[in-house]
């Protein structure tokens, strides 16, 4: 039995998931860190439910990436059971998924997590007068103590088996027979049959509705089984539209979604109105034959599951104008939207809504579901005096105007020392034990072989990714992690919108700069949580100029070294300054209207050390999947072009480069090595220059040069791969010829300025 | 009076979210609709977003959304 999670952001959905089934999920306290849903088994009651836990979304239309996931597992139905978590302390806004969820009319269960919070609050909620009103089981929980959970799922399994389903949600008045008439449309049309194109008036004539009642009964059960058994029955459109359409109202003989609990219905408004005439006319195109047999071939699909009549609110609710967003326009039905009979019908149903509610369509909808769960929060609700709260006193100073800036730079410059402090104390033990690894293998293996130097580019590429990974990106990442659960980085946000805003960005791409700073790839990742594709591409852009904490150690190692910790910290200042004129003309270049920030600010919470560690080991996870084959078969290439002598062809072929920039000729290979794995161009140019002594072999201007070109040139190949997989190729293969234009400029204008000195 | 120009602290309505298709979806999604009470709690310096309370709920909102919105003082 398939268990669906699912939930707005921050309902602890993830805590849930995490007590029953165990160290394979993920829980945050910022919007949008699960990126991908997570499967687990947990075993209740003697039953093993299979549990998805979803990431959270505020609702089934979605605005990035990560919601569109959620929101194309629920809709493509492999569940038998939803569980609907709740922040009881967010209850009013909570309502407005569980409401959309309804309108799937399949088994689901409530769960309000967090009533502690809400007690907090001065919040009481009678779940028994929910239970009754929402026509699904509600249970009570506090996740993080434990509380609920068994029961929760419980409730789950046992609606499942039973397959109880409840109502849709009835719509505004005026919007009603619109999306009962497109419903009716949609089932037709998964029949098979011509959709019948009304000439006059609108949809859902008092014949058609007489009609439907009639027939309501034997469509429920028709609709019950099509739902269960996965076949579709011989029904007629009408009815199955009826099913869809009008159960939803009390005046059809609905099955109670559960025994004995069948209570009055939420409702904006009485669910059937005798129809207005339409005031626009329907198109009276002939029915398009390309669209029946689209429709057709998916009838398995659309017969089913999502309904009818949710389908024809997405569609009813989908923008009006067809601007090409990026993200979230993907519709359910090509048939209705592309074909020239569906495309129109949509749109003079919307038209028609507009018309008669004075508003575009999607707002009617959504203000009419706001409206109900506002009257729905105040029926079950009752709201007294807040406890005093620690909270609202550390908000104070930490979003303070002045202070809150102040807070901010202690935070990041503690939280930095920290990391390379820890860093430093790792590095050097791991890289001694491989070198010794290599030692042994050298006394084992024909030192002067092909397959030994092949065998050492593979331990050397390996401990360059372990002694990156275990000393810097891991507590790197778990000090962001612990971070992110308190809930300040949500606070960070909010303090740097204005500053993101000269970068053409916003307060919520503050996150992927941040991670860039440990390691590009997890930061490319977390670029998802972003809206737009031209947002998503900046912050990836910015990101992986940032220097990682592989570039920290050639900085610190070549100019930290040799010249004094001073011109390190230039290099990083400077780095800062770059990032915002990129910012600048890329947001001038890709300008668009974006719509501002628009952030939760989640209440603040002691981090679950269970939580951290299962975060950064979900982001660890994403660099070892990506960077570490690429790493060792890289250096095992690499190993090889030494062995073979090719390094000083590929130094020619680079000597146009190096003598621009005024280095050694012997260097060129080192950048190549450089992208493989940044700090390989550190161990690779001592090599090269044939001594550790680089201050010997090359002046102070050219360690420096060499530095900065390196800090700013092409990212990483594993930062690569993911760039691909995040922006498609176009977009990597522009950000990188971008990046190495930028280098050289830094670079010449380093060295003239030098040259000038 | 848009939202940006609202004081801070004062119980304020909604009485209109203006701008397209997107913004009303975004403002959807955090629950803020025509018709909530709301009361601007902070605001970031340079022009930075408005942090809002809308019935517990705690939202930062852009500057150039939340002239988006329109609101009237209530008594």
């Amino acid at each position: 039995m398939k268990v669906a999670l699912v939930g707005q952001p921050n309902s602890g959905k993830s805590t849930l998931f995490n007590a029953v089934a165990g160290y394979r999920s993920l829980t945050s306290n910022f919007a949008g860190t699960t990126v991908e849903y997570t499967h687990g088994q947990a075993r209740v009651g003697g039953a093993v439910l299979e549990l998805i836990d979803l990431p959270g979304l505020y609702s089934l239309t979605p605005t990035s990436p990560v919601e569109e996931v959620s929101r194309d597992y629920l809709l493509g139905g492999d569940w038998d059971v939803i569980v609907n978590v709740l922040d009881a302390s967010q209850l009013a806004r909570s309502l407005e998924l569980t409401l959309e969820l309804l309108d799937l009319e399949s088994p689901l269960v409530v769960c309000l997590n967090m009533m502690d919070e809400a007690a907090r609050k001065g919040m009481t909620i009678d779940t028994h007068a929910l239970e009754i009103a929402l026509g699904v089981p509600v249970v009570e929980a506090i996740g993080a103590r434990g509380r609920g959970i068994i029961e929760t799922f419980r409730t789950a399994q046992e609606v499942a088996s039973t397959g109880t389903r409840p109502h849709a949600f009835v719509y505004a008045p005026e919007a009603e027979s619109m999306v009962e008439g497109l419903a009716e449309k949609i089932a037709a049309a998964a029949q098979g049959q011509p959709a019948a194109i009304p000439k006059e008036s609108g949809v859902g004539t008092e014949e058609s509705e007489a009609r439907s009642q009639q027939s309501g009964a034997r469509s429920q059960e028709s609709e019950a089984r099509s739902q269960k058994s996965g076949h579709s029955p011989a029904l007629d459109g009408a009815a199955l539209s009826c099913a869809v359409g009008h159960c939803s109202s009390a005046c059809c003989g609905h099955p109670p979604a559960r025994e004995g609990q069948q209570g009055p219905r939420v409702t904006a408004a009485v669910a059937v109105l005798p129809v207005l005439p339409p005031a626009v006319s329907p198109p009276t195109s002939s029915p398009a034959l390309q669209f029946q047999s689209q429709i057709t071939n998916r009838k398995s699909q659309i017969a089913e599951f999502p309904p009818p009549r949710f389908r024809a609110l997405q569609l009813v609710q989908s923008d009006p104008s067809h601007m090409p967003t990026g993200i979230g326009h993907r519709t359910f039905d090509p048939g209705l939207r592309t074909s020239d009979l569906g495309h129109s019908f949509v749109e003079w149903a919307q038209a028609e809504i507009a018309v008669r509610t004075g508003q575009p369509a999607d707002a009617a909808i959504s203000g009419a579901r706001h409206a109900a769960c506002l009257t729905l929060f105040e029926r079950v609700a009752r709201v007294a005096r807040p406890r005093a709260d620690w909270r609202e006193q550390v908000d104070r100073l930490a979003m303070h105007p002045i202070w809150g800036y102040a807070v901010l730079m202690g935070v990041f410059l503690g939280f930095f020392r920290l990391i390379f402090d820890v860093g430093k104390l790792g590095e050097d033990r791991i890289l001694n034990l491989f070198d010794a690894l290599v030692a042994a293998l050298a006394q084992h293996m024909n030192a002067q072989g092909a397959l030994f130097a092949a065998a050492k580019g593979a331990v050397l590429g390996t401990a360059g990714a372990v002694a990156i990974v275990l000393p810097y990106l891991l507590p790197f990442l778990v000090g962001l992690a612990i971070l992110e659960d308190i809930g300040y980085l949500s606070r960070v946000g909010y303090l740097m919108d204005a500053a993101m805003h000269r970068l053409g960005l916003h307060g919520t791409a503050t996150l992927p700069i941040l991670v860039g700073y440990g390691c590009s790839v997890p930061a490319v990742m977390a670029t998802r949580i972003l809206t737009t594709r031209r947002d998503r591409f900046i912050a990836a852009f910015l990101a992986v100029l940032v220097p990682c904490s592989a570039r920290m150690t050639v900085i610190f190692a070549l100019v930290g070294f040799y010249l004094g910790a001073n011109y390190a910290l230039g290099i990083y200042i400077l780095n800062i300054m770059v990032v915002a004129v990129a910012g600048h003309v890329l947001a001038r270049l890709w300008p668009e209207i974006s719509p501002g920030m628009l952030m939760e600010v989640p209440a603040y919470r002691v981090p679950a050390p269970r939580v951290v560690a299962l975060k950064t080991w979900w982001r660890l996870r994403e660099f070892v999947l990506v960077a570490f084959p690429l790493l060792v078969v890289g250096s095992v290439v690499l190993s090889l072009v030494d062995f073979y002598g090719w390094q000083h062809g590929i130094n020619a072929a680079l000597s146009p480069l190096t003598a621009l920039l005024g280095l050694p000729r012997s260097v060129g290979l080192t950048l190549i090595f450089g992208v493989l794995r940044k700090e390989l161009s550190l161990l690779m140019l001592m090599q090269a220059l044939g001594t550790t002594h680089v201050l010997g072999a090359m002046t102070a201007a050219q360690i420096l040069i060499f530095t900065l070109f390196v800090t700013f040139y092409l990212p990483c190949m594993a930062t690569l791969a993911s760039m691909m997989r995040e922006l498609g190729w176009r977009l990597t293969l522009a950000a990188s010829g971008a990046l190495l234009a930028l280098a050289i400029v830094v670079s010449l204008a380093a060295r003239g300025v030098l040259k000038f000195l | 009076m848009n939202l940006y120009e609202a004081g801070d602290h004062a119980e304020l309505r909604i009485l209109l979210i203006t701008g397209g298709w997107e913004v009303r979806r975004s403002f959807n999604q955090m629950g803020i609709q025509p018709g909530d009470r709301v009361r601007v709690l902070r605001r970031a310096p340079f022009g930075g977003p408005l942090e809002i309370d809308n019935k517990g709920t705690r939202v930062a909102v852009g500057k150039q959304l939340a002239e988006k919105i329109r609101v009237e003082v209530l008594p």
